[in-house]
């Protein structure tokens, strides 16, 4: 997954913890084997490389495929799967490289869900457009986990993809787990969260952004323009039932920009923005 | 799938997640971590003998903001009540004294140690702290203190710093804090080894006195394993200006005898002996090293520390304290307490002093004092605390401890009948405390 991951359980025993421990990463490689962007041997590498030809798709990734659709249109087109291909030009490393606008619109035209055909169960993309589950797998691999070990009678255990994080229930002897979310400097703490059940994800990266003559460029990107979407906190953490729900409220609250809080409040959604 | 425009983003990514996952979630329970601790204690101090009583009331208030950064605030009310000795000595007969306001006198009966009834104060102690972290590994705290009682005042500015290495297991922390305090004696300050004066007499009397502190302090922590952590301090301290207790007096004795030298009242009253106003010396240096060792072994705390200090007065002191947590159950714990302290008496201290007036008696000295506490005593204290987790995840705790102090004069400052008589009573106390620790 590219981030720590962690699993904490009140297993009484090292072997039922290793058992647990296995359990969940087994889940959490499989997920990603299958829909990693960076292998050539998985689904998103077919639909990725079939040159327009149509893939039809397993249960587990039509699934995907719905919920993105269901994402793309709560969005406003914003929440996009096709719109990884900007990171050839866009690269958040601190500089001020900031793209030409000529490259960014050269590139607009490999963007948008509106430009494929999905009918279930069959894929048809237009040749260099590539799809991107990475900003679903990692909160769906954390919700798969909870469940998983829910089904095997665990303890109370909490699952952490990277700083997604759910939890399978409050834990036995302490008020709630506690969760602290980083703040700008390494090892801070911006606040502390007691969880008790649900899930906490936080976007946006303080550290991922380019700067050019005074403007600062954040990196999340507008997939509707190509650019990096203006004023948006510089991180969204969002409270909720399972760790999908509130990784797609973080990213679509990110994603309104100057609006984010206005969305999270009328949504009603328990949240701790950053600017 | 469509999107009816009447249905919250919320709702619909609910259901959209439902059939994802397949599975209907239990709805979220979180919150953000209470913003405001207080940390609250009744305490109750009470010497035996009809000498000090304290009931004190604090309570610390910690505000937290993001990023780490905090605001405390500290409120301490304290009512003293009770008798301190004077530092005048026993006699076989009655001793009469001029009350340290001149406005009357009270009577020591024959036999007993003097001691000044009339010493009871509130006081009201605030501080408020800023404390936040600076850079990656640094942390800063800046705050101000303040405090007033009925005849003294005390403002005060300490500035802290604190910086992590190693992977966070070394920190070095330097610290300053730098306090004046002024002294508005009841009756006025009187001038230092002048006589006690008959009642209504205040002509060795002056207004207020000052003094200033600068504390200085560096340290460091070191984790040594996940189980032991260590720390060690240095710290000096200067202190200038008016030192003296203003309420402190010297018996002035027969060079043979031992007995204080008889004076004659005047119509209004006064004292029956001559008695002199201590002089200590108006400035202070002490250096102070303090090492601690917290040990943890299998869920149970030692902690163990000594501390040295030595100052410009010859007071030597070393203290040894152990504390060991013992946890019964995951809610409540038990901690017995022990502390050892033994101190060497300042250079000046006297237990009496020679006649002034007297051309064939020893000078008097340039300083002098019998303040108990400038003598040589060791001291025990030995107590302990029981504490719990509310069912809410507050903290409660009380604490009960016994103290006792046994001090000695040195020999050669005793003269003839003084050494039948006990010149340094023992002092036994008892603290009782309850504490509270909640969130808001």
């Amino acid at each position: 997954m590219g981030s720590p991951c962690e699993l904490i359980t009140e297993a009484g025993s090292r072997d039922r913890a290793r058992d647990l421990a296995r359990l969940v990463a087994d889940e959490v490689w499989r997920i990603e084997d299958k829909f990693s962007r960076y292998r050539d041997d998985n689904i998103v590498h077919r639909i990725n490389t079939a040159a327009g030809r149509g893939v039809e798709v397993d249960e587990e990734t039509a699934g995907l495929l719905d919920f993105a659709v269901t994402l793309y249109e709560l969005s406003d087109r914003k929440f996009d799967i096709t719109s990884g291909v900007l990171r050839a030009v866009w690269r958040f490393d601190g500089s001020d490289r900031v793209p030409e606008p000529e490259a960014v619109r050269g590139i607009l035209d490999k963007v948008g869900w509106d430009k494929v055909s999905w009918q279930r169960p069959v894929l048809t993309m237009p040749a260099g457009m590539e799809i991107d589950l990475g900003g679903i797998g990692k909160e769906y691999a954390a919700d798969r986990a909870i469940n998983l070990l829910r089904a095997a009678g665990a303890p109370p255990s909490l699952v952490n993809l990277g700083g997604d994080l759910a939890v399978s229930g409050p834990p036995s002897n302490r008020r709630a787990w506690k969760v602290a979310i980083e703040g700008d400097l390494e090892g801070s703490h911006d606040r502390l969260i007691e969880l008790r059940q649900g899930a906490l994800t936080t976007s946006g990266d303080a550290r991922r952004y380019l700067l050019r003559k005074g403007v600062r460029y954040g990196h999340i990107l507008d997939p509707t323009t190509g650019w990096p979407v203006p004023d948006a906190p510089r991180s969204v953490t969002v409270a909720a039932d399972t760790c999908t729900q509130a990784g797609m409220i973080s990213t679509m609250a990110m994603l309104r920009g100057q609006g984010a809080e206005q969305f999270l409040a009328e949504e009603g959604i328990q949240s701790w923005c950053r600017r | 799938m469509t999107i009816s425009k009447e249905r919250s983003v919320t709702a619909t990514l609910a259901a959209a997640t439902c059939t994802l996952l397949g599975t209907v979630p239990a709805p979220v329970d979180a919150q953000e971590e209470p913003k405001w601790d207080f940390n609250t204690s009744v305490l109750y101090y009470g010497e035996d003998g009809d000498r000090v009583q304290d009931a004190s009331l604090k309570a610390l208030i910690r505000r937290m903001f993001v990023d780490d950064r905090y605001l405390t605030l500290g409120i301490t009310v304290d009512t003293l009540t009770g008798a301190t000795p004077s530092g005048a000595i026993r006699q076989d007969g009655a001793q009469t004294f001029t009350r340290p306001s001149g406005n009357g006198s009270y009577v020591v009966p024959a036999g007993e140690h003097p001691l000044d009834d009339t010493f009871h104060d509130t006081r009201v102690a605030l501080s408020a702290n800023w404390t936040q972290p600076t850079g990656r590994a640094g942390l800063f705290d800046v705050g101000t203190s303040f405090s007033k009682e009925y005849d003294y005042t005390h403002l005060g500015v300490n500035a802290r710093y604190a910086h992590d290495f190693n992977k966070r297991n070394t920190t070095l922390s330097a610290g300053i804090s730098f306090s004046q305090d002024s002294v508005d004696p009841v009756g006025g300050s009187p001038r230092p080894l002048s006589e006690m004066l008959d009642v209504g007499d205040i002509s060795n009397r002056s207004g207020s006195e000052d003094k200033d502190i600068i504390d200085v302090v560096v340290g460091i922590t070191q984790v040594i394993n996940p189980k032991l952590i260590v720390q060690a301090n240095y710290s000096l301290s200067q202190s200038d200006g008016y030192l003296n207790n203003p309420y402190k007096v010297l018996s002035v004795v027969d060079p043979i005898t031992g007995d204080t030298l008889a004076r004659t009242p005047g119509i209004e009253g006064g004292p029956s002996g001559i008695f002199l106003f201590e002089n200590r010396p108006d400035t202070r240096t002490q250096h102070s090293i303090y090492t601690q060792a917290k040990y943890y072994m299998g869920g149970k705390v030692l902690d163990v520390s000594y501390r040295y200090m030595t100052d410009d007065w010859e007071i030597d002191s070393h203290t040894v304290d152990l504390r060991y947590r013992w946890p019964l159950g995951s809610e409540k714990y038990l901690e017995p307490h022990l502390r050892f302290y033994t101190q060497s008496e300042a250079e000046f201290y006297r237990l009496s002093l020679p006649d002034p007036n007297d051309p064939n008696g020893a000078p008097l000295p340039a300083y002098a004092s019998s303040d108990y506490r400038l003598g040589n005593f060791d001291a025990i204290t030995a107590g302990l605390k029981y504490g719990w987790t509310t069912k809410n995840g507050n903290e409660m705790s009380v604490r009960l401890e016994w103290y006792r102090q046994t001090g000695t004069i040195p020999a050669d400052q005793i003269i003839g009948n003084q050494a039948n008589r006990d010149n340094y009573p023992d002092l036994n106390a008892v603290i009782a405390q309850f504490s509270y620790r909640f969130d808001l």
